[in-house]
């Protein structure tokens, strides 16, 4: 039955090769020409003793725009296997109705199902894994320099969770094509699921896998997460520990906290330094400045402190393993539908 | 003593709110073969796929080979199916099926493939997508025959088939059935009833999603006449036997009589009838106001 | 070998016009004795009918003596049926031949052909008859 896989899928095999060396060879050029750019960097500052706030610094422009552009668009790359191949998978037996063909000989439709099945999740793993090991190994320098491996879509290229991705998207096109028996509408879910899934996890629940750590500091301090950790919230709390609304679209704020919750002894600084730092002048901002010391000198008395949530850079591969994790069993789920309806509803 | 090969008891399938076949009892005889004929719509697809185990039933059962229709490999390889629209994957050549169906089977008579198809002239390496229809047709059942099934359920095999294509299709089908010694029963569906008298010895009648007749040819064919007489009361008559379909013109009544015995009204000339005389009758009967004129006015050849 | 043609709508049963042509393959000398029929298999395959109708022609030769099945070999004629040789049938068939371009030629129809056999086997009947009778007055 392997065999028929094999034939079925030769040319679409060769062609994602050919795809992937493509892919691999402007990752691998644009990538050489960016790790010798960051040695020259990083020799430099070395040299003049100015590592230390390169971050700041911006690290300049690194590496090519072509590159740059190609690891942004692997990030599509999940979602192509899905609809190429994951969405046509069933749909296109249905179509044609060699379906017929396939479940007069003698397999279980539920073993003919497991091995297409099988090869194909096989495939787009691969497919996935070698693309994100390219986009990993290429954004080395960037990651170094920009301390951004944490953050949404840099997350999303690296690691392992395009594994995930491309096992998931491929199972939704599956699911959707035995479902709708048909290759369009199925190739339209994988888009639409996809992409939702993805701007959701990555722009809302990421951040929740796990509880964040919370630091608080003194009003008067300054407090930096670990680098490379992303910012989860951050604000006042009052004397009990009590955590302060906050609201910046009004006005008469301090930090984004309604001047009017805060304690009476510092209203005055407070309002002080909210009106000065919206004034121009330097003189103003000045003014504001210190305002805004007194004000926060004030609050600590009052047993105020300012606090940051954040996921620690360390917990970065918990991570990953996670939304890995998370997008496979929902793979798993689109499998165990699939087989129920291909094996139970009527040809 | 004869077994049954098929066997079904008040089968019925609905889908939704539409009935596609209703109450349907058969049985076809080992080493028959034998014609399902029925309208459009009759349920004789739905009834194949049932015995193929490619749908389930909605009430009553099946048994094929004494089994349920199911899907493990002792019984899918025991039943061959061939669908209506002749399905292969279009890209790959006649050598490339014998290959996937060698994976794919229990038992698996290549050779027998390779032997048919090139007795018929037909290229074992080229795509199946640019045979003519008739050879396609003739690899799809090497395939299936390949199999070594002993229940063979064809969906209108040579519908879209030209006659000398047709020939050859069926001349491979009963020369398998030859070669079997009995052991092969066949289940054909087709609307061509001059092809279906050379070739079969059962019949399957369904119109309207049930049964109408169902049993060895020769039999059903000494079951009916055809009554000619002037056209009057057929109370009398009725009461004995089962008037299928008349045709009549004012004067004229041709009757399609089932009988329970013989005739003795003096009025009536008896003729046999042929197998297309009984599937026109039958579904006649049925047939919808539309044709009910053709009654009136007697087009009976 | 002979090959057998059947006609669907000719009103005769297809294994009776099967046990008509091998008789008639018989006298005309096509088949001779000892020779072997096809099997039920090379038949069905050329003229696709069902393979019971040959098997029930095949039984209903066996029974009138003329094929008899020899296990595992097939079926061999044993018999020609009765009536004169091979030889006369073609010998008479090619003077038929002959007698017919020659009604074509004088504007004869199949149909008046055929009517004016009818006409002149009955008429035959009737000769032979009267031909009888002065021998028994005689006698």
């Amino acid at each position: 039955m392997s065999f028929l896989i094999w034939r079925q899928y030769r040319l679409q095999a060769a062609f994602a090769a050919l795809v992937l060396a493509v892919f691999a060879a402007v990752l691998l050029i644009t990538g050489l020409k960016m790790a010798s750019q960051w040695h020259t960097i990083l020799s430099a500052c070395t040299a003049s003793g100015t590592c230390g706030s390169l971050q700041q610094q911006g690290g300049a422009s690194l590496g090519s725009v072509l590159g740059h552009d190609f690891a942004i668009l692997s990030m599509l790359a999940p979602a192509l296997f899905g609809m190429l191949v994951g969405a046509p998978l069933l749909a296109r037996e249905y179509e044609s109705r060699t379906f017929d063909f396939a479940w007069s000989q003698s397999v279980t439709r539920t073993r003919w199902l497991l091995v297409k099945v099988g090869w194909v999740l096989l495939a787009a793993a691969v497919w996935g894994g070698v693309i994100a090991e390219l986009v990993t190994w290429w954004s080395g320098p960037r990651n170094a320099a920009y301390q951004n491996w944490f953050q949404p879509n840099y997350f999303d290229q690296q690691g392992i969770v395009p594994i995930g991705y491309s096992v998931f998207a491929t199972a939704l096109g599956i699911a959707a094509g035995a479902v709708f028996r048909r290759t369009l509408p199925a190739v339209a879910i994988v888009v639409g699921g996809f992409i939702g899934l993805r701007l959701w996890t990555s722009q809302d629940l990421r951040l929740h896998y796990m509880t964040p750590v919370t630091t608080s500091y003194s009003m008067t301090g300054n407090f930096n997460p670990p680098t490379g950790s992303p910012l989860v919230g951050g604000g006042m709390t009052g004397p009990n520990g009590q955590v302060l609304a906050q609201n910046f679209n009004s006005d008469n704020t301090f930090n984004g906290v309604p001047i009017s919750s805060l304690p009476h002894a510092c209203q005055a600084l407070a309002s002080q330094a909210s009106n000065l730092s919206t004034q121009a002048s330097n003189s103003a901002q000045n003014a504001a400045n210190s305002a805004q010391n007194a004000a926060n000198q004030c609050l600590a008395r009052a047993g105020y402190h300012n606090f940051l949530s954040y996921q620690p850079a360390s917990r970065y591969w918990a991570f990953q393993g996670i939304e890995t994790g998370i997008f496979v069993a929902l793979a798993l789920v689109l499998l165990a539908v699939t087989f129920y309806v291909v094996r139970n509803r009527d040809a | 003593m004869n077994t049954c090969a098929i066997e079904t008891q008040g089968l019925s399938k609905r889908y939704h709110r539409v009935t596609a076949l209703s109450d349907c009892s058969v049985t076809v005889p080992e080493g028959r073969i034998s014609a399902l004929v029925g309208p459009n719509g009759a349920g004789k697809t739905t009834l194949l796929r049932l015995l193929a185990g490619l749908a389930r039933p909605t009430g009553g059962s099946a048994l094929v080979l004494g089994g349920t229709p199911r899907q493990d490999p002792a019984f899918l390889s025991e039943v061959g199916f061939l669908a209506q629209e002749i399905p292969l994957y279009r890209r790959f050549s006649a050598q490339d099926h014998i290959q996937v169906g060698a994976h794919m089977n229990l038992r698996w008579d290549a050779e027998s493939v390779r032997t048919r198809l090139t007795g018929l002239n037909i290229p074992l390496d080229r795509p199946v997508g640019k045979l003519s229809g008739g050879q396609r047709a003739q690899v799809a059942l090497a395939l299936t025959l390949a199999k070594q099934p002993r229940v063979l359920l064809l969906d209108e095999p040579v519908a879209a088939l030209d006659p000398l294509a047709r020939r050859h299709f069926l001349g491979t089908l009963t020369a398998a059935v030859a070669e079997s010694g009995g052991e092969l029963t066949v289940v054909l569906s087709s609307h061509l009833i001059t092809d279906l008298e050379r070739v079969s010895d059962h019949m399957i009648l369904l119109s309207a999603s049930r049964v109408q007749l169902c049993g060895d040819t020769d039999e059903l064919l000494a079951e009916h006449k055809l009554l000619v007489g002037p056209r009057k009361d057929t109370a009398a008559l009725e009461r004995m036997h089962k008037v299928v379909h008349t045709v009549s013109t004012p004067r004229q009544a041709r009757l399609l009589v089932r009988l329970s015995g013989p005739v003795f009204d003096p009025a009536y000339e008896a003729e046999d009838v042929s197998l297309e005389d009984l599937v026109l009758g039958y579904m006649g009967a049925d047939a919808p106001a539309a044709y009910a004129h053709l009654a009136a006015v007697g087009d009976d050849q | 070998m002979i090959t057998f043609r059947v006609d669907g709508r000719s009103g005769v049963p297809p294994y009776l016009q099967i046990v008509q042509q091998v008789r008639q393959a018989l006298r005309m000398g096509v088949l001779d004795v000892g020779d072997q029929l096809p099997t039920v298999r090379e038949v069905v395959a050329a003229v696709a009918i069902n393979p019971n109708t040959v098997l029930k022609a095949y039984r209903d030769l066996e029974r009138e003596g003329l094929v008899e099945a020899r296990a595992g070999q097939g079926t061999f004629v044993k018999r020609r049926p009765p009536g004169p040789p091979p030889g006369t049938h073609s010998r008479l068939g090619r003077s038929l031949e002959h007698w017919v371009r020659e009604a074509r030629e004088a504007g004869l129809d199949d149909e008046s052909i055929e009517s004016l056999l009818r006409v002149t086997l009955r008429s035959a009947e009737t000769a032979v008859d009267s031909h009888h009778s002065p021998e028994e007055e005689i006698a």
